[in-house]
């Protein structure tokens, strides 16, 4: 078994070439060796009674691109690679099966094939786990292991992983390394992964001797704006504070540009943070507004309309997932059609609630909040029932997954998805307020519920459809919050509050109020958030809009009328 | 016209029914051995007192919403600082029985205190007062009282009504809950204060204490019903009533009805806080969960149930709510809700004048019937 295996010549030498020969290996991907082999060496470098030439057979996967050297190398390093004493001097080394039986036994997965490991008369072993003899690792051999994974992760196909593995090789300051870096650099496509790469070449040379080396590294991480260069430049700038002067002074420029950067990235981060928590709050209030602000109704199951949309997506999702299989092309497609579906569910279940509950209450306003906290309560005992006391997770489409990393600020894709469907929800609203019949006769009913009435307006009907489309939103809102995270009988809980804020704040009956109050309140808790805590944050908000209602009772954009009351 | 405004007899009679229970009955068959059939546990006798403490929190949210109008859906955050001031002092009456044997309360030894304030030895300044009854006592009734003062006086000078104050109310509790579910807060944080041992050297888990608390209970609920009752059938009751049904005509006859919605406010609060008091020592147990939203829109929902606007109804709907829920969560848990929700929306739709008012809705009924019939 371990007979077959053919070694790749090994070219001794300093450490400083032989990582060249490695990582231009790597570089050109030759992956040469094949999957068998791969198999019979890692058995190799694991069976080896000889701790050095353990090292120097581990040293040799650095140019592998076979993903069971990485996987087994870390299970190795982790002490869950097995020995089995086949008799004589042999070793077997196998991995646990992550399956027991009745009696909490295991099989043994042999490494060389994959196969069950058996004893000599053929029969499968069954392992317990308390008796299962790890394959020993020395300090050295770890540390060995660790840094073939770090080079290895250097030529991984996911360029956000050569991004981190360049982050860390580069703070080691190895200048072993520098060769390596700039192998990859030449041949790296990825502008992330480029940049880590320059940046860890430019902050292995601040470890350099010579003076002229450190002075274009600290330039070049100048111009780079490296913000995981600082910590090396602050150290360089105090110790060469009065022994090289033009050093200390370009690191302290150099501290200066980058500590300005971060701040602008920060800025950048809180301000995006905030847009995309003002686009939840809006998309989760701006079917309230409707409701509230213009029928005047105080809809109490409006987070549970919410809750109905994002489970719907849920729905959609498992749907999809049966139909196509999950990670499929056409999974990819269910977030798609799970919006207007929510939207569909949440506006029946609103018509619904608007026929049999809320239409005997407009002459009562707060006793439809009663009625409705009655209907929250049976909604969210419902789901309880139907899908689980647990919360569920809603997967993410592959292209809502992930983000961008521009200016050390992370965008992710979904946050993104979230700012701009608040802004087509805000617009298409708008559209139908202002330009559709509907919408005419839901504000002359907000205006004057008795005139418009006698104008012919159908009040009951305008009614059912205001309620019906405010909740539809609502549902709308709740699939988009199943993107962010996860979902639970309690979801709509947790935003009626906020819902209610951002209608109040804004001023009732109004677009634009609802825009930008759920804006000053999406950003203010993200500029706060840093320096008070969450919990802190989200209280200072909610005692400041008390207070500003004080200033202007009726809202930000007040609707003036002359009646009295109202 | 005192008899106009004398109780209506029906209400007299079922008010010395339920006093006679709570106060002789029930204490006395608690005496009783435990092996009687007519035995009632001390744990049901504590349960009824419970019931009895949310009987004066409705009262509370009846005289603001019933008689003057005013929704608020704060309630629970007045009960509670009534519970937590009185917590307090039961925390630091356990001295060294705690878990850790030290002087000072158990969460306060966790969160390791003695760096926060050490110069009081860890006890948080604010709280070294309250080792004294009269103080915490009092506490019990100005904290509430100076909460409300500040927040009303706020909400009704900005003509703040209507649903935004209900709303307001909600996020004025909502914000209080999270600040007590803080472990710096430095009440407990999310386990509250627990654990108590004694009140004034009465042992708290002994079956006499807790017979007396419940006469207490039952006392100051009758107490308070008096003092409701009076109020409302005096000149204030009827200006309170007039705000409720038109506060911009009450305004314009030049009566401040801003003062007079926030008298009944505060007063309101400090009946909540009473009740919330006489809670704790009994539940044994005060924690944040006990100010969250859906604890003031059920007390809500025990007034509607038994009946806004009169007072003998609040104290019906909190004893029969809270019965059932016992009830229901005990038998069928995952019912509850449903049959919570069901209330909510039967009563609103259906009988909007709760248990009281079903005779009335009936004699109505039967009229509207007859004529038709004949």
């Amino acid at each position: 078994m371990i007979s077959c295996i053919s070694r790749t010549p090994h070219l001794p030498g300093s450490l400083f070439k032989k990582i060249i020969y490695l990582l231009l290996a790597a570089a050109l991907a030759t992956a040469s060796v094949k999957a068998a082999d791969v198999r019979g060496q890692l058995v190799e470098a694991i069976t080896n009674d000889d701790a050095e030439a353990q090292i120097k057979l581990v040293e040799q996967f650095s140019t592998s691109t076979n993903a069971l050297v990485v996987q087994t190398l870390t299970t190795w390093r982790q002490g869950a690679v097995y020995l089995y004493d086949a008799g004589g001097d042999k070793k077997i080394p196998f991995l646990a099966d992550s399956t027991t039986d009745a009696d909490g036994k295991m099989r043994g997965l042999q490494l060389s094939d994959g196969q069950p490991v058996k004893d000599a008369s053929g029969k499968v072993v069954m392992f317990l786990s308390s008796d299962l003899t790890p394959a020993d690792t020395t300090s050295k051999l770890r540390k060995a292991i660790r840094a073939t994974l770090d080079l290895l992760a250097l030529s991984n196909p996911n360029p956000n992983i050569r991004r981190d593995a360049a982050a860390k090789l580069g703070l080691v300051q190895n200048a072993a390394y520098l060769e390596g870096f700039r192998l990859h650099l030449e041949t790296e496509k990825n502008p992330e992964a480029q940049k880590a790469l320059q940046e860890a070449i430019a902050i292995t040379e601040l470890a350099s001797n010579q003076r002229a080396v450190q002075l274009a590294a600290i330039k070049k991480l100048d111009g780079l704006r490296s913000v995981m260069g600082l910590d090396d430049i602050v150290k360089l700038e105090t110790a060469s504070r009065g022994k090289a002067p033009e050093l200390a002074a370009a690191a302290a420029q150099a501290r200066k540009d980058i500590q300005q950067h971060i701040n602008f990235s920060n800025f950048l981060g809180t301000l995006f943070h905030g847009l995309s928590l003002s686009s939840v709050l809006l998309i989760a209030a701006i079917g309230l507004a409707i409701t509230f602000g213009l029928m005047g109704i105080i809809n109490m199951a409006h987070g549970e309309m919410i809750m109905i949309g994002a489970y719907s997506a849920y729905v959609m999702q498992n749907i999809f997932i049966k139909i196509f299989g999950e990670g499929s092309a056409g999974f990819n497609w269910y977030f798609v059609v799970a919006l207007p579906f929510s939207f569909l569910t949440a506006g029946l279940v609103g018509m619904l609630l608007e026929r049999c509950v809320i239409r005997f209450l407009y002459k009562r306003p707060l006793e439809s909040l009663l009625a409705t906290w009655g209907v929250s309560l049976v909604l969210q005992q419902a789901m309880r029932g139907i899908f689980g006391a647990a919360n569920v997770q809603v997967y993410s489409p592959a292209w809502l997954s992930g983000n961008v990393n521009h200016e050390d600020v992370v965008f992710a894709y979904n946050r993104i998805f979230v700012i701009f469907f608040a802004i087509g929800i805000v617009f298409f609203t708008w559209l139908l307020l202002t330009k559709t019949p509907l919408g005419l006769q839901v504000r002359a009913l907000m205006q004057n519920r008795q005139m418009a009435a006698c104008m012919g307006v159908r009040a009951d009907r305008v009614n059912m459809a205001t309620f019906a489309f405010g909740s539809g939103l609502a549902g709308m809102a709740g699939a988009c919050l199943s993107q962010i995270g996860n979902i639970g009988p309690s979801l709509g809980q947790s935003h009626i509050v906020d819902c209610f804020m951002v209608v109040v704040l804004g001023g009732v009956g109004n677009l634009q109020g609802t825009v930008s109050a759920a804006l000053g309140i999406g950003v203010t808790d993200q500029v706060l958030q840093p320096h008070l805590g969450a919990v802190m944050g989200k209280i200072t908000v909610l005692t400041a809009i008390i207070l500003f209602l004080q200033w202007r009772p009726a809202g930000i954009f007040a609707t003036r009328g002359r009646g009295l009351e109202g | 016209m005192s008899m106009k405004h004398s109780l209506p007899k029906s209400h007299l009679i079922g008010l010395i029914i339920g006093f006679f229970i709570v106060l002789i009955v029930m204490p006395g068959l608690n005496m009783l051995p435990a092996g009687n059939p007519l035995y009632i546990s001390t744990f049901t006798l504590s349960l009824y007192g419970k019931y009895l403490c949310y009987a004066i929190l409705a009262l509370s949210v009846d005289l603001l919403w019933g008689y003057t109008g005013l929704l608020s859906l704060g309630q629970c955050l007045f009960f509670s600082l009534g519970g937590y001031a009185l917590g307090m002092y039961l925390m630091l009456k356990i001295g060294t029985r705690g878990q850790y044997h030290t002087d000072l309360p158990d969460f306060m030894v966790f969160l390791e205190f003695i760096k926060r304030f050490p110069e009081t030895g860890g006890l948080p300044p604010h709280w070294i007062p309250f080792r004294y009854f009269w103080f915490a006592a009092a506490a019990v009734l100005w904290v509430p009282a100076v909460v409300a003062l500040v927040f009303g006086f706020l909400a009704f000078r900005s003509r703040i009504k209507g649903v935004y104050f209900s709303i307001l109310t909600q996020a004025l509790t909502y914000a209080a809950c999270l600040m007590f579910f803080r472990n710096d807060f430095t009440f407990g944080g999310n386990n509250g204060l627990t654990d108590f041992k004694d009140i004034l050297n009465f042992d708290l888990n002994s079956a006499s204490t807790r017979r007396v608390l419940l006469i207490v209970t039952a006392l100051m609920l009758l107490a308070t019903y008096l003092l409701c009752h009076w109020l409302t059938v005096t000149r204030f009751g009827k200006i309170q009533r007039a705000i409720r049904d038109s506060e911009n005509r009450v305004l314009f006859s030049g009566y401040a009805t801003t003062n007079f919605k926030l008298f009944v406010f505060v007063l309101s609060a400090i009946i909540a806080g009473l009740g919330g008091a006489l809670f704790v020592p009994q539940a044994g147990i005060i924690n944040p969960s006990e100010m969250a939203t859906d604890k003031s829109l059920e007390a809500v929902v025990w007034v509607a149930v038994g009946g806004r606007g009169t007072l003998v109804g609040p104290i019906i709907g909190a004893v029969v709510v809270n019965w059932l829920k016992s009830v229901a969560t005990h038998s069928a848990p995952e019912y509850w809700l449903y049959i919570l929700g069901g209330l909510f929306i039967v009563m609103t739709l259906f009988f909007p004048k709760g248990i009281v008012g079903i005779p009335e809705q009936y004699r109505a009924f039967r009229q509207r019937r007859a004529p038709a019939a004949s």
